[in-house]
């Protein structure tokens, strides 16, 4: 299928999203679209998808005009995408959700086994391990992913768009998502890849449409003909700055959160690792391999069966998550800023403020704005959260201003341990580097950061200790040299590791 | 420092504005409302009928704040009628059978309020259900007790000062007004100012993310469900001082009004977000509305007929402005 995008405009309240963008998409090559948020990607693609309709330009397929009243009709066109938000029925199972566009009918019934075994077939593409008729709810941010991604194959369209597909999903399943679009591409179908992930748009597509501000920035550029920091200036009018977070120093004696033996009701059977104070420490895994649930049973999300947790050298105990915060100062931020972070209705000043509203009150036990402005003003000036005010409602922020919030309500708590959970997820380049460089300063304000990651680079960039989990045990540690293709592969090894190997390596670095 | 400057001074302004347009665009239709019935019918603005006014709409009122308060955390509360009148069955054997004199029956009657709305939600958080089936069942329970252990009689031999307070007149205006506005200025501090308050608005907001700020849901919910039985016992008692007896039907038709009130003046009923200054205007407007149809002598069915409509148009609102808050708040991501 071959679709241009012939000088398309669309403007919402106050916004022109995309100001005149033309380019084509060939059938059989895998098209990067990159920019950074607010470039206008999303918007594009729910044009081509029938989501909104534009208000200039033309879309031709096959070089017919081709005007969508809805998605259903973008369906029918043989389009189909995977957005960026979910579009799942969290009640539905898993095979529904997938066949949900053309469930197979028996007699005029829903033939269930049908479905199931259709649903298998491309799920079994990415992800065997998924139960198709699991309920989605009960999946994990990454397994839903997956999800998605069997369901905009399920439709085996003529252009598939994908919006930050392995957003969340680990290297692993990324790895086999690329080898069913390579073969896609075999087929001649076209697709489109949205990521702000360099290295994979560099390994797996073969142009680049840049946008920027609602233009395009380069149009259809072969991948081969264009470097790493021609298509990041590019994207962002300059030259790309390199993580940069400093020497790494901390006291390697001085213990932060020592966890012994821990079991707990999710999963976990003999958890042990040490948190130094001022440290880094990444955990590394497959999804599903029980990182986060770690994450909530060290929050008291969850209940801890056996073992015994030390908070600078004395045992602890913690009945929930706000004994966790209030007294013991462990924070978490989640993967999930919009439902488990942030509360998006309501002001950056309450978000940062939350976590100590009963320290902030007044003797009288009032709580005014004038007392939460009084705490958060400095952390949002500290952290360059860009904002007109405080009162701004954290919905209306970006994503990496929404996650300088998450920071900032943490070290207005002063916590002393913070769990970072997947802390760039859908944040753009430069805002990354920015998160980036926050996580190395807190730490050396003697914060002690966990930090959990699929994002290999990332972890590279900032671990100072790596731990490998694998289901639902640590499988591995390893000091970050911070090369990337030695730890990487290192890192890989305890993952694919046999049983025994990886039993073996557990030992050795308890010892 | 450019957060303190002016520029935000401006728009924290304009916000508590916008914040408040609900409320001026409500109080705009009440205005309307009293315009109408005093020209239709002048007996409606007479100091008797104002007196009248006066006395329905401090009960009116307290009636919303129970169920706003619970509307705060995302949840709500059928059983506010069936609390009212145990508290006011209470009051009424206490003061007439046991002779126990009338402050000490009335703060007991108040704590039994708390202690049944107590009672709703410790079972909401213990069990996980939806606090919709937990009280539209403890609604039954309590209302069913209480008719087995009162043998629906009626109590009208109270002391003289209960009845004397609901007679009492200050110009055309009850102190049972006045004792109305003081909880609202208590409601106001309370989600503005406290801690506690600001966790229930929290919970009713985003209870993921509040917990795992480590603000404790679960107690937020259960304080909001006593204080909501707290207020229904007070507008129970209120109604007591009205009617100078206690009366086993007292609460049955408070539903309506209950989320009418609140829901008129903004609180959104998904939770998160509620205003106490609205809550008053909307209970304003179903008393205008509820007595002005009576002096125009327009049947009661009409009155049902019109406070149904009404609470379906303010639904339609809440509906409108959760999709429109939701469209501002996720902005327009490209």
């Amino acid at each position: 299928m071959r679709v241009t995008i012939d000088s398309i405009g669309k403007s919402f309240p106050g916004v022109v999203a995309l100001g005149g963008v033309s380019f084509e998409v060939h059938p059989g090559e895998i098209h990067a679209l990159m920019g950074e948020n607010g470039a206008g990607k999303s918007t594009l693609i729910k044009i081509v998808t029938g989501v909104y309709r534009p208000d200039r330009g033309r879309l031709l397929i096959d070089g017919a005009a081709a005007n969508f009243a809805s998605p259903r009709d973008a369906i029918a066109a043989g389009i189909s995408a995977v957005h960026q938000e979910r579009n799942l029925i969290p009640r539905f199972s898993v095979g529904e959700n997938i066949m949900i566009e053309n469930l197979p009918i028996r007699r005029g019934l829903v033939d269930y086994g049908e479905a199931h075994a259709q649903a298998r077939r491309f799920l079994d593409m990415i992800d065997p391990s998924i139960d198709t008729r699991a309920e989605v709810r009960r999946l994990s941010v990454a397994q839903m992913q997956i999800v998605e991604i069997a369901k905009a194959l399920s439709l085996e369209a003529g252009l598939l768009l994908l919006d930050e597909p392995t957003a969340s999903i680990t290297d692993h399943e990324a790895q086999a998502l690329f080898a069913v679009l390579r073969r896609l591409r075999s087929e001649g179908k076209a697709i489109v890849f949205v990521s702000h992930k360099l290295e994979e748009v560099i390994a797996l597509c073969d142009r680049v449409t840049v946008l920027r501000d609602g233009k395009v920035a380069a149009a259809g550029e072969l991948i081969a003909a264009m470097s790493r920091s021609r298509i990041v200036s590019a994207m962002i009018g300059r030259e790309e700055r390199v993580a940069e977070i400093g020497p790494r120093t901390f006291a390697r004696g001085t213990p932060a959160l020592e966890v012994r033996g821990l079991a707990t009701s999710l999963g976990h059977k003999d958890v042990s690792f040490t948190l130094r104070q001022g440290e880094i420490l990444g955990l590394y895994g497959l999804v599903g391999s029980g990182r986060t649930e770690l994450a909530r049973a060290l929050i008291g999300d969850a209940r801890i069966l056996a073992g015994e947790i030390r908070l600078k050298g004395a045992p602890i105990s913690i009945a929930d998550v706000s004994d966790a915060v209030r007294r013991h100062r462990i924070g978490y931020i989640s993967e999930d800023r919009k439902n488990e972070g942030l509360i998006l209705a309501h002001p950056i000043r309450a978000n940062i403020a939350i976590t100590i509203w009963p320290r902030l009150a007044s003797r009288l036990g009032l709580l005014t704005r004038r007392l939460e402005e009084r705490a958060a003003t400095p952390l949002a000036r500290k952290l360059d959260i860009r904002t007109p005010s405080l009162e701004q409602q954290v919905g209306k922020l970006s994503g990496g201003n929404q996650q300088k919030v998450s920071i900032a309500k943490w070290l207005a708590a002063s916590v002393d341990v913070l769990i970072i959970d997947e802390p760039t997820v859908g944040i753009d380049i430069r805002t990354k580097t920015a998160i980036h460089e926050l996580i190395a300063e807190i730490t050396r304000a003697g914060v002690s950061v966990m930090l959990i990651s699929s994002d290999m680079p990332e972890m590279i960039t900032l671990a100072d200790r790596i731990l490998v989990m694998r289901d639902f045990a640590l499988v591995g540690e390893i000091e970050n040299e911070r090369r990337y293709e030695p730890m990487s592969r290192r890192i890989m090894g305890f993952i694919h590791a046999g049983l025994e190997a990886g039993e073996s390596q557990q030992e050795a670095s308890h010892g | 420092m450019s957060l303190a400057s002016d520029i935000e001074l401006r728009s924290g302004r304009r916000a508590w504005l916008s914040e408040q347009s609900g409320a001026i665009g409500l109080a705009g239709i009440v205005i309307i409302f009293w315009i109408v019935f005093a020209s239709w019918a002048p007996g409606f603005v007479s100091p008797f009928n104002l007196f009248a006014i006066s006395r329905t709409l401090a009960i009116d009122i307290v009636i919303g704040f129970s169920t706003m308060v619970v509307l705060a955390t995302g949840g709500m509360n059928l059983a506010i009628g069936a609390i009212g009148v145990c508290s006011v069955m209470l009051a009424g054997y206490l003061m007439q059978k046991l002779g126990v004199p009338y402050p000490l029956a009335l703060t007991v009657a108040l704590l039994l309020g708390a202690l049944l709305g107590w009672a709703n939600g410790v079972a909401i958080v213990r069990s996980g259900v939806n606090s919709f089936i937990i009280t539209l069942a403890s609604a039954s329970l309590y209302t069913g007790g209480m008719l087995i252990l009162s043998k629906a009689v009626i109590y009208n031999a109270l002391p003289p000062a209960i009845a004397a307070f609901g007679r009492m007149r200050f110009g055309f205006v009850s102190p049972l007004l006045i004792v109305a506005l003081a909880i609202g200025a208590a409601l106001v501090v309370l989600f503005r100012f406290t801690a506690l308050g600001r966790e229930i608005l929290a919970a009713g907001a985003n209870a993921r993310a509040a917990q795992l700020s480590g603000v404790p849901v679960s107690r937020a919910i259960i304080v909001a469900h006593t204080l909501s039985g707290l207020l229904a016992a007070a507008a129970g008692l209120m109604l007591l001082s009205r009617l100078g007896a206690a009366m086993p039907s007292i609460g049955e038709d408070w539903l309506l009004p209950s989320f009418l009130a609140p829901v008129l003046g903004g609180a959104l009923l998904s939770g998160g977000s509620i205003s106490v200054v609205g809550a008053m205007i909307g209970a304003l407007l179903v008393t205008t509305i509820r007595s002005g149809l009576l002096i125009m002598q327009v049947g009661n069915f009409w009155l049902l007929l019109f406070l149904g409509m009404m609470l379906l148009l303010a639904v339609l609102l809440d509906r409108y402005r959760t999709v429109y808050a939701e469209r501002r708040s996720l902005g327009r991501r490209a």
